[in-house]
């Protein structure tokens, strides 16, 4: 009798637990608003209504987080003359700032935002309507689930650990996160100020939500259980602790950390977290970034980049006819709309594009994949305890 | 005349009332909804900002150690431009070394420089391997540049250094200048030695001027945004203006207004004491009778003296100039034997180089941003000019000492109030939804507010010391005569204060077009400013396309300086 009492309540409790769990996760489903369902008008429009409709408004306006949407604009100026295409280079961290700001007040703003640190855009920007997600039909059946919702998807990025594969021939120089807190690297290590970016903030976030693989990580290279120190809550934590104990240096572009890492003819470069694709750059720019993706437990975060209306946005035709261009025609690159992203170390979200060459396939690549919903909590806490480690 | 005094009253007191509205809005208005906005609804601190900034684990990286070098650079900036600006006041003013005319003219040009140019190009030359990548031009050339000298607090305050002893070089030649010769050459007649007359006759009719410049330059070292955010963030070196921008620009508004506050309250008090031992005479142009000044022979020294002066100059004027300019037609970042182009300047977008960014005179996005500074600029000068002047004019008409208190006080506050926090307690007013006044945010009209705002100061002692130039007795004639007020000013005050006027008018256009602190959190894509563009690119690591803009500003903050200073001829004396 006693047992069975037991055990009815313990159902219960789990009953009661799970339902709760149901609800908070209906709860926090993101409020996404559909920009069709704001203006109906455009929810049938052919192509050619649109392109019409677009050239009408003449001007499109966009703010991105890559540099490389001064090419997009090239081409986007090249394939559609009579719409002037205005793009700013913008991080998405200050973005999300000016996108809000600029809401808020009502005042000009973009009318398309191509953006990552899906954390806070999800968390802040849909919830309140900022941003509208747009799909273009043509492209639908080529996407998963959550590359269409709650934003539209058209690759993911990264923030990777990367080395100079000039100075370092026979490969990667750190098999092991861990081994960037050691006195070899002291001093060696680049990344952009992850309380200024919110992909940088998304990384260090992934390894305190991965405490576990970071701590067994820790006992492979040092051959025994690690020990927090005070106010460290878990391996995550303590590794970000000893990694700025470590003098990390901090940049303010990922350019920056390219150029450092990457700039032929050093013979002690230092290794750094950028983004893999930018090994495109490579002959270019004077060049010899490579990924050291088998450094354990994982060579950093791979995330979406996302395109989105704003609430606000004047162009509406035009803001819709960028979208579906920078999602790229149907070839199996994308063509040339597509080709700035089309890079080895970017990863198409389309199933009909196949991965670029010269990089490692998806599957094969062991960058955790974030998880928004769950950084999102977390990333206020992250950033203050590098306030205190700094 | 008691009717007299009724029909002056009349139009001052409106006049002085509506002073007082807009000085309220500018200048009281968004200090208190910056403390308003920091305060929680509910009145419990523990989980507010304030607790965040001074009492929690964070406080130290964030407020405390902030602080501390953010007094370092001030108090540093403010010893070494003094000293260095006295020493070039005195060569140029009394001693007889040659080209000390030539000297007097370029010192005041670093001045009119946009504060990150130097610190450009100090990035330039001293950049080390501590950041990898393709090193400055003294580590190219194999040698070894230590990180101290690279990054952190000495090459921020060498860089500020290196504008600002130019303000104290113009403050205190300007006393030096009204320094009495005939003062002088009696003191030497009657015997005293010429260390007694430079102790006991010189130096105390300078002291003013040297704190003057020394309070000055401490007021831009305290607050100078571009120099510790393009040169300290390596070496994890950050002052309260760049805790303060990473806070406001990633969205943390709270924490970022309290270190805004904190800011203000801490340099206000020590520009205020500054400011009371000068005995209010702060910042005014010191005038003093023009009397036949005599040089003083520097004999064997003259060689040194005139070398060491050149120097200065060589290095604060002509070398980040001369830095600046190569580098923009460096095809590689800051290196000289990868090849020369002109891409930077006029190329079309080519994808291979900046990531197909097109050259500065090819960029719509900069030529909108060139457009828009000019006319923020024009705007701005305008507007503190006539409210300079107005305020000016109710304090020289009006007799109630406290509208004159107030409208004195408001004038100069904003003197105390770094840029940057300016910026914060802009947005706090004029661009957050609860803000009681119209929201301006991403319009271009916030920035002509703020920088209206920041330039009171200025414009007001400007307009006084104009004003003052025309006798009152001019002015009682036009009254006994019938003019009006609108008669008088329009033909009396007007016409005999417009050079001085129109000069200062110049100056607060330069010193708005060339900073960077005050709009930086402004600047929205669709209102593009020049100074803010350089910043991002040099952020961004577009070393040439940053170098190229920053050139364009100084080019049009130094000629339109010369032309201020020249209409302005009575406030550079020493060139007499």
């Amino acid at each position: 009798m006693k047992n069975l009492l037991k055990v009815t309540s313990l159902s219960l409790a789990a009953l009661l637990l799970a339902s709760c769990a149901g609800t908070s996760e209906a709860d926090s489903e993101i409020g996404t608003v559909d920009a069709n369902e704001q203006h109906p008008e455009f929810a049938d429009m052919s192509h050619d209504e649109l392109v019409e409709a677009a050239e009408k408004e003449g001007e499109v306006v966009v703010y991105a987080f890559t540099s490389r949407i001064a090419t997009v604009a090239e081409e986007f100026g090249a394939a559609y003359p009579q719409i002037d295409i205005v793009a700013h280079d913008i991080s998405s961290s200050e973005q999300i700032e000016r996108l809000r700001s600029e809401h808020d007040a009502g005042a000009e703003t973009a009318d398309v935002a191509y953006v990552s640190d899906a954390p806070v855009v999800w968390n802040e920007l849909l919830s309140d309507g900022v941003l509208q997600r747009y799909v273009p039909e043509r492209v639908e059946d080529e996407l998963d689930d959550q590359y269409k919702d709650p934003l539209l998807t058209n690759r993911l990025s990264t923030k990777v650990l990367m080395y100079n594969e000039e100075a370092n021939p026979d490969g990667a120089p750190v098999e092991n996160l861990w081994e960037l807190t050691e006195d070899k690297w002291a001093s060696k290590v680049v990344m952009v100020d992850p309380t200024q970016r919110g992909d940088y903030l998304d990384l260090l976030t992934e390894m305190v939500l991965r405490a576990d693989e970071m701590a067994a990580s820790y006992e492979e290279h040092f051959g025994e259980p690690i020990e927090l120190d005070e106010g460290n809550e878990n391996a995550g934590y303590q590794y970000i602790a000893d990694l700025y104990a470590n003098d990390v240096i901090l940049l303010s572009s990922t350019d920056d950390v390219n150029e450092a890492v990457g700039a032929t003819g050093q013979e002690d470069a230092p290794v750094g977290f950028t983004s893999y694709s930018d090994r495109r750059d490579n002959a270019e720019e004077g060049w010899a970034l490579q990924v050291a993706d088998e450094a354990a437990p994982g060579p950093g975060i791979i995330f979406p980049a996302m395109l989105g209306i704003t609430a606000e946005a004047e162009n509406q035709a035009a803001a819709r006819l960028l979208i579906d261009f920078m999602m790229g025609d149907d070839s199996e690159n994308g063509g040339p709309a597509y080709e700035p992203f089309y890079v080895a170390g970017d990863y198409p979200t389309r199933n009909d594009i196949v991965d670029p060459e010269d990089a490692l396939p998806r599957e094969e690549f062991p960058a955790w994949e974030i998880t928004p919903e769950d950084s999102a909590g977390l990333r206020d806490d992250v950033n203050d305890f590098i306030l205190t480690v700094e | 005349m008691h009717t007299l005094t009724r029909r002056i009253k009349n139009p001052v007191t409106l006049l002085g009332l509506v002073v007082l509205i807009l000085l309220g809005i500018l200048v009281a208005g968004p200090l208190a909804s910056l403390v308003a906005s920091t305060i929680p609804a509910d009145g419990d601190f523990t989980d507010s900002a304030w607790r965040d900034a001074l009492a929690s684990p964070m406080s130290e990286n964030l407020f405390w150690t902030p602080l501390g070098n953010s007094l370092l650079v001030a108090v540093a900036t403010a010893v070494l431009s003094t000293a260095l600006g006295a020493f070039l006041a005195w060569v140029v003013v009394l001693s007889n070394a040659p080209f000390r005319k030539l000297i007097g003219l370029l010192a005041t040009i670093p001045f009119a420089l946009p504060s990150f140019a130097i610190a450009l190009a100090w990035s330039s030359v001293f950049r080390n391997d501590r950041v990898g990548g393709s090193p400055g031009i003294l580590a190219g050339m194999g040698l070894d540049v230590p990180d101290w000298l690279a990054w952190g607090a000495v090459p921020v305050t060498l860089t500020l250094v290196a504008h600002y002893f130019s303000l104290s070089f113009i403050i205190i030649a300007s006393a030096l200048a009204g320094l009495g010769g005939d003062l002088l050459s009696a003191a030497q007649l009657t015997g005293a030695s010429k260390l007694r007359v430079a102790t006991s006759i010189a130096l105390p009719t300078v002291a003013p001027a040297l704190l003057s410049g020394f309070l000055l330059a401490f007021a831009e070292g305290v607050s100078n945004f571009a120099a510790p955010a393009l040169l300290g963030l390596p070496v994890r070196f950050q002052t309260l203006s760049t805790r303060l921008y990473g806070s406001i620009s990633t969205g943390d508004l709270e924490r970022g207004y309290v270190l805004a506050i904190l800011l203000v309250v801490v340099a206000a008090v020590i520009l205020y004491l500054g400011n009371r031992t000068t005995g209010g005479r702060s910042f005014a142009v010191v005038t003093g009778k023009a009397s036949r000044r005599q040089t003083i022979p520097l004999g064997k020294a003259k060689g040194v003296v005139t070398a060491l002066a050149g120097l200065l100059i060589f290095v604060t004027t002509v070398l980040p100039l001369v830095v600046l300019t190569l580098t923009t037609f460096s095809r590689r970042s800051n290196r000289f034997d990868d090849g020369f182009t002109l891409h930077y300047w006029f190329g079309e977008s080519d994808p291979s180089i900046s990531h197909g960014m097109a050259g500065v005179f090819r960029n719509d996005q900069l030529i909108q941003a060139t457009g828009t500074t000019i006319g923020y600029g024009i705007a701005v000068a305008i507007g503190a000019v006539l409210l300079g002047l107005l305020a000016a004019y109710v304090i020289r008409r009006s007799k109630s000492k406290v509208v004159n208190g107030t409208i004195s006080f408001l004038s100069y506050v904003p003197f105390l109030i770094p840029g940057i926090a300016m910026g914060a307690a802009f947005i706090a007013l004029f661009g957050s939804a609860s803000s009681p006044l119209p929201n301006l945010y991403g319009t271009f009209w916030i920035l002509v507010l703020a920088g209206i705002t920041a330039s009171i100061p200025f414009a007001f002692q400007t307009s006084k010391s104009a004003l003052g130039q025309v006798s009152h007795e001019l002015e009682e004639a036009a009254v006994l005569a019938g003019a009006s007020t609108r008669r008088r000013i329009g033909s009396i005050l007007a016409p005999l204060s417009a050079r001085g006027i129109t000069g200062g008018a110049m100056l607060v256009f330069v010193t708005t077009v060339r900073d960077l602190s005050l709009v930086v959190l402004l600047v929205t894509p669709a209102i593009p400013l020049l100074a803010v563009e350089t910043f991002r690119y040099a952020e961004e690591g577009f070393t040439q396309h940053a170098n190229a803009i920053t050139l364009i500003i100084a080019l049009i903050s130094v000629i339109v300086t010369i032309l201020a200073r020249k209409l302005q001829g009575q406030q550079q004396p020493w060139a007499q």
